[in-house]
């Protein structure tokens, strides 16, 4: 391969984290074009969805969902879409509701933090086909997120306010990745604070950090032509190197997640694998019949130290000595 | 429905730290500058030296400490015309160091940000000073041995708040140095 041909590989501070693009197999003039757009779509869903603008999507839908109906954009529908539809396959589990409204926006932006008590009666028909999961407990009342034709939104009551941070950094991910598909690139991989998808001849190789202790990798992963997601224990290089309490909250009892101290989840979709990490984390097991609805596997830390993968997938796991 | 493997991991606390130092090389700075200002003929050299009052005016501007004593800038012009800013700057904390560049329209406004060079670094090197000086001031460095291969990594998420938090500083810098 000449040299010009080669790769690159670039990174900007977007999502909240490093977005990290990386592309074979093209000239050099075609690669960057094609970065450069793969960054765009990523710039254009941290517009749209991140809360703490308040130009995006979503705080438009904050402040204006509880009283009427508001159009948006197709990408913001179709995470929606598939937020609402991710809550109802976990029974509640997956929430992208905020309980306080006065807290609309969790700092850092499109991480989910507090998710609380399920806000969408709707839609729960099927909870007792998921067997192993004890569901979020119904609360009568609760306002809920409702979706229109002709991408409306509205919200069925005024105590809610909505989140995309548990599920917009994998979105962001596969629109990525479907920008680089259009460009005349080999192979490329995109990888959001962790949150990853590649495509491509070559499988790439994903070192995963030990969510006990980010300095150690705890084994590799090949994922080719699918997506990757992690969720853990946050690490704040500039701070401590050890890490903090996760950030993913359970809405059953509104403490962080208890059953996991990380989890990766792979699938088709990273959206998926995103916001799929979440619920591993909550209910650690308990996830198997819904990762197996969307044809995921997961691999998690158990607290007490045990590392527990998929049955379906520890082939392609190589775990650290 | 397929079950789950279990694996008894090593305790971290126990384990030894040799997984090696990771540094990435994304951008060279003319490269940055290239694809920050594409139509620039020339990157004119305008780097700043701070007054004392410069430094308390930068901090109160973006409320985050100046460590160093200027900041390196450069000019993008085309044929004498200002295109605008290029400036250089780098966060580091106890572990890591990153260097990135902000690209500013003449009026200030944020063009693009990009992450020339990513390192970290668990053998202290960055607390001690004398490597700390070599980041002052140049822009041509050799780094600590590091790993050759760049590894994609998955984890928990890293903040990229320090890098929000350094574009602020350089907004304050171009407020009160280049404007």
């Amino acid at each position: 391969m000449k040299p010009a041909c080669a790769s690159i590989r670039r990174a900007r501070p977007l999502l909240g984290t490093f977005v990290e693009i990386a592309v074979t197999g093209a000239c050099r003039p075609a690669m960057e074009e094609a970065v450069e757009a793969a960054f765009g779509a990523v710039a254009e869903v941290h517009r749209l969805m991140s809360c703490q603008d308040s130009n995006s999507d979503v705080a438009r839908v904050n402040r204006e969902a509880p009283t009427r109906a508001l159009r948006v954009h197709p990408w913001t529908f179709e995470v929606l879409k598939a937020a609402l539809d991710l809550q109802s396959r976990s029974v509640g589990i997956f929430d992208i509701a905020v309980k306080n409204p006065m807290e609309p926006c969790r700092s850092p932006p499109f991480q989910l933090r507090g998710s609380l008590p399920p806000p969408c009666p709707r839609g729960r028909e099927g909870v007792g086909a998921v067997s192993g999961l004890r569901s979020v407990p119904e609360m009568p009342g609760n306002p809920s997120v409702e979706l229109l034709p002709g991408r409306g939104v509205r919200f069925s009551g005024p105590d809610i306010t909505i989140d995309l941070g548990g599920i917009a950094k994998g979105f962001a991910v596969d629109r990525a990745i479907a920008v680089l598909r259009d460009h005349d690139v080999e192979q490329a991989l995109v990888n959001a604070g962790g949150d990853l998808a590649a495509f491509g001849p070559d499988a790439a190789v994903v070192s995963l950090r030990d969510p006990r202790d980010p300095r150690r990798v705890m084994g590799d992963v090949e994922i080719g032509g699918e997506a990757l997601a992690s969720s853990g224990r946050q690490v704040d290089p500039f701070r401590r190197s050890e890490t903090t309490d996760t950030a993913v909250i359970d809405p059953r009892t509104l403490r962080p997640a208890r059953a996991a101290v990380g989890a990766t989840v792979r699938a088709g979709q990273c959206m998926i694998a995103d916001a799929l990490t979440k619920v591993v984390m909550i209910v650690g097991e308990a996830a198997a019949s819904v990762l197996a609805e969307f044809g995921a596997s997961a691999l998690f830390v158990s607290p007490g130290g045990d590392l527990r993968i998929s049955g379906n997938w520890q082939n392609t796991v190589r775990l650290a000595a | 429905m397929s079950g789950w493997v279990r694996w008894t991991l090593p305790p971290a606390i126990v384990m030894t730290i040799v997984h090696p130092v990771q540094a990435v090389e994304y951008l060279s700075i003319p490269d940055a500058q290239k694809l920050a200002f594409p139509s620039a003929t020339q990157f004119a050299e305008a780097n700043v030296v701070y007054r004392p009052s410069d430094i308390a005016a930068i901090e109160k501007l973006s409320e985050q400490r100046v460590r160093t004593r200027g900041e390196q800038v450069w000019k993008a012009q085309a044929s004498g015309r200002l295109l605008g800013y290029f400036i250089l700057d780098y966060v580091i904390g106890k572990h890591e160091v990153i260097d990135y560049s902000v690209s500013l329209e003449p009026d200030g406004r944020v063009r693009r940000i990009d992450i020339l060079q990513y390192r970290e670094s668990y053998g202290g090197e960055i607390a001690n000073r004398d490597w700390l000086g070599q980041f002052v001031g140049k822009t041509s460095r050799d780094p600590p041995e590091f790993e050759k291969n760049i590894r994609n990594i998955s984890g928990a998420t890293l903040s990229s708040r320090h890098v929000t938090e350094g574009i602020r500083r350089v907004l304050a810098i171009y407020e009160t140095c280049l404007r």
